[in-house]
């Protein structure tokens, strides 16, 4: 079949652009992950200036879309006398923006903890980090888990908007073959095709851990 | 108890039992608990009857600071606490609950962990056990409550009674000098219950000291050597046990009483 070729013929260069937007993703959520718990445990704090900052940044990150974040990251900052490359500016905006979110999604799991919890934790004397960690975290992953694959599962599709300030991911790869070969709609099939399946195998992947995660819970 | 009450006791000499003296709490305007005297020996067993709302569970959760109490003070297997309406100072307040265990109306396990875990991961943290000496120490207490061949299991396994007499083994696992029980069968079903009261009666058999929140009536006057009875805040009598239920000196006591045996 000519379409087949034809992706065939495009995969090797796609490829590098996977490359990118998987690195994209990968290091948004390991930023922004315990970024987005950090956010959470100080939206709670007795201090009241953590939960201020606590609400600036996940007012921000929430309040603006990611394409606006990045556009204005990668041209404000060289005025503020920092340069970046583009994948490092893209990486911060997206960071930011999944902290913002995932930091809802850590409070919701941390409140859905029954208060019974830590009073058992104290009573044992698990008290402060170690009875977060050991005793109300663990519980708290396990129900933001779910709502935390899905945000993955848009930051790595959201990472095709850092084609706009010229990072070599996916999407530009693809851009760029069709700007080449005029065969727009192919390469664009393709590109979806590979973003689709990707997060198909990945949601399948969090399926198997959710169930480990929830092992403990079954009653046979 | 040679100890008159408005005196500040010295600390150590009061290891092994229990004085509260004065103590109270308010929500602002709103008076949940007022005057509460309690002493006790060690190995004595008290259980604490009365109706809803009568402040049975905030008087026996202000004794290790679960609620805050706003004023009195507590004396408990040495650790010594006046009350100010704000948690005491961290040293305080560890060697409070160090001394008392607690075991809830709803159990709460640790879901995620093992029975062993949830027996096994106080003892390293607070006491620093080594892995093998705290699974000695668990082991033998699941024997004590039954349940020797439950280490394995996760809590979501068990019934009701089972995870209660885990988490009494939870408890005392830390070597609390007196256990503190808030309404430990009323989650359960009235033969479920029996479970946890025999392992409860053991307990006190073997000298524990205790303080029971309770309805069960037969535990109260069987194996409690005391009875106190709250309503509206405050203790409206103690006694022994026998005393209490058949010659109740309070009108409150003896409309409760009729209300709960005559059913």
């Amino acid at each position: 079949m000519d379409v087949i070729t034809q992706w065939l013929d495009w995969l090797p260069s796609l490829g590098p652009g996977l490359l990118v937007s998987l690195q994209l993703t990968g290091l948004s959520l390991l930023f922004g992950f315990p970024l987005g718990l950090l956010f959470a445990v100080m939206a709670s704090a007795k201090l009241l200036p953590l939960q201020w900052v606590s609400f600036f940044f996940v007012e921000i990150g929430r309040g603006l879309p990611a394409l606006v974040l990045l556009y204005l990251m990668y041209f404000s900052l060289p005025d503020a006398g920092i340069t970046l490359t583009s994948f490092t500016t893209a990486v911060i905006a997206l960071s930011w923006n999944t902290g913002a979110y995932a930091s809802e999604y850590f409070r919701a799991g941390l409140a859905a903890v029954p208060l019974g919890q830590k009073e058992a934790a104290l009573t044992s004397g698990l008290r402060g980090w170690t009875g977060f960690r050991m005793i109300i975290l663990p519980q708290a992953l396990r129900i933001s888990t779910p709502p935390l694959a899905g945000l993955a599962v848009l930051i790595f599709q959201g990472s095709a908007l850092a084609f706009v300030i010229a990072v070599p991911e996916l999407m530009s790869k693809a851009f760029e073959i069709g700007s080449i070969t005029f065969e727009y709609l192919s390469v664009y099939v393709l590109t979806a095709v590979i973003y689709g399946s990707l997060t198909l195998v990945f949601l399948g992947l969090v399926r198997v851990l959710e169930m480990r995660l929830g092992r403990h819970l079954q009653r046979n | 108890m040679g100890l008159s009450f408005g005196t500040k006791a010295p600390p150590t000499a009061l290891s092994g039992e229990v004085v509260v003296s004065g103590l109270g709490k308010s929500y602002g305007a709103a008076r949940v608990l007022s005057d509460v005297n309690l002493s006790m020996n060690e190995g004595e067993v008290v259980s604490i009857i009365g109706p809803s709302g009568a402040g049975k569970s905030t008087f026996l959760r202000c004794l290790n600071y679960l609620e805050i109490p706003t004023e009195g003070e507590i004396s408990i297997g040495g650790a010594h606490v006046v009350a100010g309406g704000k948690l005491p100072d961290k040293a305080s307040l560890d060697h409070l609950r160090r001394v008392t265990g607690m075991v809830f109306q709803s159990f709460n396990l640790f879901p995620h962990l093992t029975v062993m875990e949830n027996i096994t991961l106080p003892q390293r943290k607070v006491l620093g056990s080594s892995k093998e000496q705290a699974e000695e120490v668990a082991n033998k207490l699941l024997k004590q409550v039954g349940l020797p061949d439950k280490a394995k299991a996760y809590p979501a396994r068990l019934s009701g009674g089972q995870q209660q007499r885990i988490a009494i083994a939870r408890a005392l696992a830390l070597s609390p000098k007196v256990m503190l029980f808030d309404e430990p069968t009323s989650a359960l079903d009235p033969e479920i219950g029996l479970e946890v009261l025999a392992v409860m009666r053991d307990l006190a058999d073997e000298g524990m000291t205790m303080l029971v929140v309770t309805h069960e009536m037969h535990f109260a006057r069987d194996v409690s050597n005391r009875i106190m009875v709250m309503g509206n805040g405050g203790v409206l009598e103690i006694g022994p046990s026998e005393q209490v239920m058949s010659e109740p000196q309070n009108e409150r006591t003896r409309q409760f009483l009729k209300a709960v045996l005559d059913r």
